[in-house]
């Protein structure tokens, strides 16, 4: 701090002839400040509240000001008269911080006296700044008040804060009583829209979440500013006196926030020894040691003293977001009324007697609905179901059950099968955020409460574990919408992924084990596993599954990240490690979420083609290595016992016959339920060669059908298929070691035809039967339906590809088609095979929209395809598919 | 002094990372490129979709050297960046005038 003399105060000019008494000078006043600053410091740090403190900083720059003030006008023998000073914003609020600027407004009685005292103002600021004042300093006279500024709200909304300092007291008046009442009135649409904006502008900066690992006690959500919003929000909609229906207990809570906050910031001022408001690493220990804003003086790890920093964080960024969504001032776009609209209608069809959607949020109908449990859980899978959030008035409300025992809870489990709904839905992240925060993430699963709001020291780590944990499920869910050059080659994968539960379960625990006292995360987060899953009941497969993807969670990136992906060596070995397609597809959803959750640069559009490619090869390398990996049913101990168990007939030696030879990857398709069922089926062929079984799905129906190889086998099921009017979206074809063929047909029922006559199932079933017994003919059945969808053109054309590949297999020539999808294709497909004497020995049948995606494994007479033949083959396709 | 870039495998990255610290160089800069030299991109299919990598990924290492090191450091990139395959990269070497540590002004091969 410089004391140079002041030019023209107390250095050259003649004092004035009004003056009673000559100016303290600088060289006093200066030391003077100081002493007084180190004396409120010194006493903040012997445990002097924040409260008092900022009151005793405030009183300080009042007294300084002042004098100044009262010294410059002496001097330059002037009055106030047409001048007063005004603090604003935090300053007005007498919260003034270490090395917080002086918001101070000066305002004029008219032109004439701004002109006139010009040369004052900038005498006062420079010798506050001398002082050690940081002047942030803004001049209108009261005519240019009454205009609002449209560029500058930040002001306006400063002045809300308003408090006369110095100078005209009357002036001061006329703004606060005359001038502003009305103008701050018929700008409340203005401010409010702006405040809002300003507001989100701000969180969104901050990724819209207060757990940062080194967070800013200032402008971070949860932070100052979020408490000087709500005020302003307060303010802005006329409830100065308190909010509208806020309990007690809320106010006691946010007043406790405020005085931990204010302690904190006042704590980073004295440290930093500037107005820097990051709460580093280092000052989170020195804070913990002190025990800072607890009061007791008992030291805590830094860990614990965070979870207090974010408990008092969240107090506030949840007053906030909820005056936000009360009071917003922007009416709804057409398509934000148009969403709404579609998430209404979509809830109507849920139970819409407990909850209803208002302004696209979800809103409790009946509150006292709220202690059955097993309602309040409903409600969350609505949120997870529709993609609509639930409204922070409604949270508010469970909130108030859950902390009331007068409201005893009922039902209070979730059971899997709910929390699997909410977990497998589209949107299960809108679902998780508010189950944390209102603590019954923790009570679902206990496992996440080790990872609540801890902080793990880490140069990426951007959040704290729990943070991370949940931003990775909402990136998978942002998958649905619209993602960036990143996240367009995922989309497809995320849409297509089955059990979706199963891999966001993995999620939430990949990470558990950073809260345990263990060498590997991953050991604790598989131990995690072992408790939830015991607890959740969850099958043999469902845990194995989930247990896999945490254990092999970080594999796909060390993989990309340190390993040659386009070395074919690196691709099988990465494979072998993943065992099939559908784990791989997890397992890469996993992969692109838990490094975009990192921090938001984490994942580069370089990292992102990298995991892509990978997932490419290994993916190829499946489809084309299907016939290599086959069961040997003798090794498949638990396997067999499991099966035989299910199927509740039938000796081992008879379960390791039926599995003998079937290709790995039929595990991975089939839950051991379904195979049990199909071995009910090989021990009924004796009875019937064709055993069939219809079963209904989440979208769809499954036809299973087992039965001895014979020509033209699968064109003729795909074919009564097509006759029935019934299109196939997914199939697969697996062989035994004894010719006995499995074929699984995913398809949809087009006309509503099983679907509303659950008698026909039965008639379709003997339909098929007949035609694979002979009894039947197929092309009478095919004759009407094929006609009848001929020449519809299809909405999105897709180029022919045909592909063969002589060197993935040992034994078979895979035939690669990608062509456009129409009702009979399959079926045509297969007879041009059956009519070049093409057996098909595995086939893998999928659709992408209106695409067609099918890998065949192909003999003839046992070997693989002479180039004579796949030739003949090829121009056959082509001309059934063009 | 003089600038060495590097262009390697990212699958080496770590490799050549923990030789360099082995010898005492711990500070370079690092960036995620693509690029391509004689070692052209291929065709991978999945589902229908061709995705040509013409542009294969590389690390580009940067470092500034006291001219007595350069020679260790590029020897111990050679040695372990290569796998012996078209693809393994390059080291470029150019001079360097002067060096500016900005927190205290040092210059030259002090600022290194």
């Amino acid at each position: 701090m410089t004391t140079a003399a002041r030019p023209g105060w107390n250095a050259g000019v003649p004092p004035s002839k009004n003056m009673q008494e000559s100016p303290t000078p600088l060289s006093v006043l200066g030391p003077q400040a100081e002493a007084e600053r180190q004396k409120i410091r010194q006493s903040f740090e012997l445990g002097t509240s924040a409260r008092e403190t900022l009151n005793a900083l405030c009183e300080l720059a009042d007294h300084d000001v002042r004098q100044i003030f009262d010294d410059v006008l002496r001097v330059q023998n002037r009055e106030a008269a047409g001048l007063c000073l005004i603090a604003l914003g935090g300053y007005g609020r007498r919260m003034l911080f270490p090395y917080s600027d002086l918001d101070i407004l000066f305002l004029f009685g008219s032109d004439k006296t701004e002109q006139e005292f010009r040369p004052l103002i900038s005498e006062f600021s420079r010798t506050l700044w001398d002082l050690g004042f940081r002047v942030s300093s803004a001049g209108r006279t009261l005519e240019e008040c009454k205009r609002i500024e449209e560029d500058n709200a930040e002001f306006h909304l400063a002045l809300l804060d308003r408090r006369l300092l110095a100078g005209d007291s009357t002036l001061f008046e006329k703004l606060d009583e005359k001038v502003l009442p009305g103008s701050e009135k018929q700008a409340r649409p203005f401010l409010l829209a702006q405040l809002h904006k300003l507001t989100r502008d701000r969180l969104t900066r901050y990724g819209n979440t207060i757990f940062h690992l080194e967070p800013n006690v200032k402008e971070s959500p949860g932070g100052m500013r979020d408490y000087q919003a709500t005020i302003w929000l307060r303010q802005l909609a006329e409830e100065k006196k308190g909010i509208g229906n806020i309990t007690a207990a809320e106010e006691e809570m946010c007043s406790s926030a405020t005085d931990f906050l204010s302690a904190t910031r006042c704590f980073l001022h004295y440290n930093n020894g500037r107005n820097d408001n990051t709460l580093t690493y280092e000052l989170q220990e020195a804070a913990a040691e002190r025990a800072l804003g607890i009061g007791d003086g008992v030291a805590r790890t830094p860990s614990d003293w965070m979870r207090q920093y974010f408990r008092h964080a969240r107090t506030l960024n949840r007053q906030l977001l909820r005056y936000l969504e009360q009071k917003a001032p922007v009416p709804l776009t057409l398509r934000q009324r148009l969403m709404n609209a579609a998430r209404t209608s979509k809830i109507e069809a849920g139970d819409g007697k407990y909850f209803q959607v208002r302004d696209g949020l979800l809103e409790v109908v009946d509150l006292s609905a709220l202690s059955d449990r097993a309602i309040t859980y409903s409600l969350f899978a609505e949120c997870a179901r529709t993609g609509t959030p639930l409204s922070r008035e409604a949270e508010r409300s469970i909130g108030y059950v859950l902390i009331h025992p007068e409201l005893p809870p009922k039902n209070t489990e979730m059971p899997w099968e709910t929390l699997r709904e909410i977990l497998g839905s589209d949107y299960p992240g809108l679902a998780l955020r508010p189950m944390q925060r209102l603590g019954l993430l923790m009570e679902v699963l206990p496992e996440f409460g080790l990872i609540d709001s801890l902080v793990v020291r880490d140069f990426y780590h951007r959040y704290t574990v729990d943070e991370h944990t949940l931003r990775t499920i909402e990136h998978l869910q942002e998958l649905a919408d619209s993602p960036d050059e990143r996240g367009a080659h995922f989309v497809q994968l995320w849409k297509t992924a089955e059990r979706r539960d199963l891999l966001i379960l993995a999620l939430l625990l990949h990470d558990v084990g950073k809260g345990m006292p263990v060498e590997n995360h991953v050991t604790g987060s598989l131990a995690a596993l072992d408790s939830a899953a015991k607890r959740l009941k969850l099958s043999p497969e469902e845990k194995t599954e989930i247990q896999a993807l945490i254990e092999h969670h970080l594999d796909m990136s060390a993989t990309v990240q340190r390993r040659d992906i386009f070395d074919p060596a690196t691709v099988a070995g990465f494979a072998e490690s993943v065992t099939n397609q559908e784990r791989l597809q997890r397992l890469c959803l996993l992969t692109y979420a838990d490094i975009h959750a990192v921090n938001p640069e984490a994942l580069t559009p370089w990292k992102a083609e990298m995991l892509w490619q990978l997932f490419v090869a290994t993916s190829n390398y499946f489809s084309r290595t299907l016939d290599r990996d086959r069961l040997h049913a003798h090794d498949e101990v638990s396997l067999l016992g499991r099966i035989k168990a299910f199927a509740g007939a039938g000796s081992t030696q008879e379960v390791e016959r039926f599995l003998e030879g079937f290709p790995r990857r039929y595990l991975a398709v089939h839950s051991p339920e379904e195979i049990a069922a199909h071995f009910g089926l090989f021990r009924k062929l004796s009875e019937e060669p064709a055993q069939t079984q219809v079963a209904a799905t989440r979208h769809g129906f499954a036809l299973t059908v087992l039965t001895p190889d014979r020509p033209a086998l699968f064109s003729t099921i795909s074919g009564v298929l097509a006759g029935w009017g019934m299109n196939i979206n997914k199939a697969d074809a697996f062989a035994n070691s004894a010719g006995i063929i499995l074929d699984t047909f995913y398809f949809a029922d087009l006309h509503r035809t099983l679907e509303l006559n659950p008698g026909e199932i039965t008639r379709f079933r003997k339909s098929l039967e007949d035609v694979l017994n002979g009894k039947g003919a197929l092309e009478t059945l095919l004759k009407g339906r094929v006609s009848a969808t001929r020449g519809r053109s299809p909405k999105v054309a897709v180029e022919t590809r045909i592909n063969f590949d002589d060197s993935s297999s040992a034994h078979c020539t895979l035939l690669e088609i990608v062509t456009q999808d129409r009702p009979g294709l399959l079926h045509e497909m297969g007879s041009s095979l059956a009519r070049l004497g093409c057996n098909i020995e595995v086939a893998l049948i999928d659709t992408e929209g209106h695409k067609a995606i099918d890998v065949f494994y192909l003999t003839a007479q046992g070997k693989k395809l002479t180039a004579q033949k796949q030739e003949l083959l090829r121009e056959v396709l082509q001309g059934t598919l063009s | 002094m003089m600038k060495l870039e590097a262009v390697i495998q990212p699958s080496r990255f770590e490799s050549v990372k923990d030789a360099l610290r082995e010898i005492g160089v711990e500070g370079m800069t690092v960036t995620e490129v693509r690029g391509h030299g004689r070692q052209k991109g291929h065709t991978e299919v999945y589902r229908g979709r061709e995705y040509t990598v013409d542009l294969l990924p590389k690390i580009k290492l940067e470092m500034v050297l006291p001219e007595n090191l350069v020679n260790r450091v590029v020897d111990t990139i050679l040695k372990s960046a290569k796998t012996g395959k078209i693809g393994d990269g390059k080291i470029f070497l150019s001079r360097v005038d002067e060096a500016i540590r900005i927190r205290n002004e040092e210059r030259g091969e002090n600022a290194l």
